[in-house]
């Protein structure tokens, strides 16, 4: 009974993973509603810092400043105890929603001020002439945006937006520590009532890195594809 | 006719435009010289509504719009009525060479896009580039991507072209490429503006030439008179600098 194989054996970790896959989707869901409400989020909050009136700047800055200064598990918690009271005062009862749907709202608007400074910059690093020239063959300004600054800014947020991604896939798995039962969730259960977690880890770790290089070479192949020079 | 009346401007309470008027007939070739700083290329960007005026009126053919108070469908209206040429050309970096030519047609005019394909081709050849059709910006000399912008410009038809400073950004073998297109569009009767610091070349395919020097208009008349026989003292030292410099060149 001795040995490495009372802390880790193949026979287990093959076990786990039949065990943990069926919770992939539920980490692939945070990281899906994260993306999709975080871009348009971050676009707005994006465009409202270029030309949105004055009056909205501090708030912007605050709320971004807020989101990059504190620690993600700090704002899924404050999020998770602190949005039911303010929905409360609202009249909006939400001490019966599902958990993960403030984790959803956390990452939403983690991802939000985060992508809305990586928007900015790139959109800002457009030159000016773009959008004059744009102007001056008769475009109105949204259609200059929409055809020809922001495929251009999209172009140069793309790095960015691709090392974004992969920390936000690495950051759900602080979504167990409310109780959510992600794939970490999963494994955490797992190891209290087998004994053995750390077969589950690891595996959870494999599966972050494969995600991750397969990320990052789609991010690569969007790069080359998108590019035009 | 192309009406400008006294145009004003001042950034930061420096005043860069002190109530600037031009007469444009159609068909017109107007060069505007100048010292740099003298407020030509501001003068220029008001026209198409680049740059906000304080004041001023631009009447095209029958329609007066205020420089300082427009509205956005005026403004609109007005760019659809007139081109720019940019000093550092300012094509679409995400478009290819056709695209480029294309865009103000498609998505401003509304010209379906096989019409517009074939009328962008066709200045295309014009400006002697066909071979180009699918390169990107990035990939093109200083004096191609120019002559692409001029094709961008000239596609449009519109009422004028106004030019800022076409050729003053290219490497100097480049230049002559450029104004040979330029030239081109002059013969072609199309009404144009140009800001330029070529002097010999203003002289040859302006019939109007008009000097400004510290926001104003000093001194406007034929090429002949400009540079000919100028009557106010800042005229005749501005251009006996350009002479003196050019005949430096030739030696």
């Amino acid at each position: 009974m001795n040995g490495v194989g009372e802390f880790f054996s193949w026979s287990r970790f093959v076990d786990d993973i039949p065990r943990l896959l069926p919770y992939l989707p539920v980490t692939l869901g945070i990281v899906a509603y994260a993306i999709i409400l975080g871009v348009f989020l971050g676009m707005v909050i994006a465009l409202l810092r270029i030309h949105g009136q004055w009056f909205f700047q501090p708030f912007l800055r605050l709320y971004i400043s807020f989101m990059r200064g504190t620690p993600m598990l700090v704002q899924i918690l404050i999020v998770f105890y602190g949005l039911p009271i303010v929905l409360q005062a609202l009249g909006i009862e939400a001490n019966r929603w599902d958990k993960i749907v403030f984790v959803y709202i956390a990452f939403a608007l983690n991802e939000g001020a985060f992508l809305s400074e990586i928007f900015r910059s790139s959109i800002l690093s457009v030159p000016t002439g773009q959008m004059e020239a744009a102007l001056s063959v008769g475009l109105t300004r949204w259609q200059a945006y929409r055809r020809i600054v922001l495929p251009q800014a999209i172009r140069i947020a793309l790095p960015s937006f691709g090392t974004d991604f992969i920390a936000l896939f690495h950051g759900t798995s602080l979504a167990f520590l409310i109780g959510v039962v992600d794939i970490m969730g999963r494994a955490k259960t797992l190891g209290a009532s087998t004994k053995h977690a750390l077969e589950a880890y690891l595996f959870i770790a494999l599966l972050f890195i494969v995600a991750s290089a397969l990320l990052r070479l789609l991010f690569h192949f969007l790069d080359r594809k998108l590019s035009y020079t | 006719m192309i009406e400008i009346k006294d145009v004003q401007k001042s950034f930061n309470g420096q005043s860069v435009l002190k109530k600037v008027s031009l007469q444009v007939e159609d068909g017109d070739v107007v060069a505007v010289l100048g010292p740099s700083g003298s407020g030509k290329t501001t003068f220029l960007r008001c026209i198409n509504f680049l740059e906000h005026a304080d004041a001023g009126e631009l009447s095209i053919g029958p329609k007066t719009v205020d420089l300082n108070r427009a509205s956005k469908r005026e403004i609109l209206a007005v760019r659809r009525k007139t081109a720019f040429v940019f000093q550092n050309y300012n094509l679409f970096n995400n478009k290819t060479v056709l695209e480029n030519i294309m865009e103000g047609l498609v998505t401003a005019r509304k010209v379906p896009v096989k019409a517009a394909r074939e009328k962008a081709e066709e200045s295309l050849v014009w400006v002697g580039l066909k071979e180009k059709r699918d390169a990107y910006p990035a990939q093109l000399s200083g004096g191609q991507q120019q002559r692409v912008g001029i094709a961008r410009a000239v596609v449009l038809e519109p009422e004028v072209i106004l030019f800022d400073e076409p050729t003053s950004a290219m490497d100097p073998e480049l230049v002559g490429e450029t104004l040979e297109v330029i030239r081109k569009v002059a013969h072609r009767g199309i009404t144009m503006i140009i800001v330029t610091h070529e002097m010999s070349f203003a002289r040859e395919i302006a019939n109007k030439v008009v000097f400004m020097d510290g926001g104003v208009v000093v001194e406007e008349g034929t090429p002949e008179e400009i540079f000919g026989h100028p009557k106010e003292e800042r005229t005749k030292k501005f251009l006996s600098r350009f002479i003196n410099a050019e005949s430096m060149y030739y030696i």
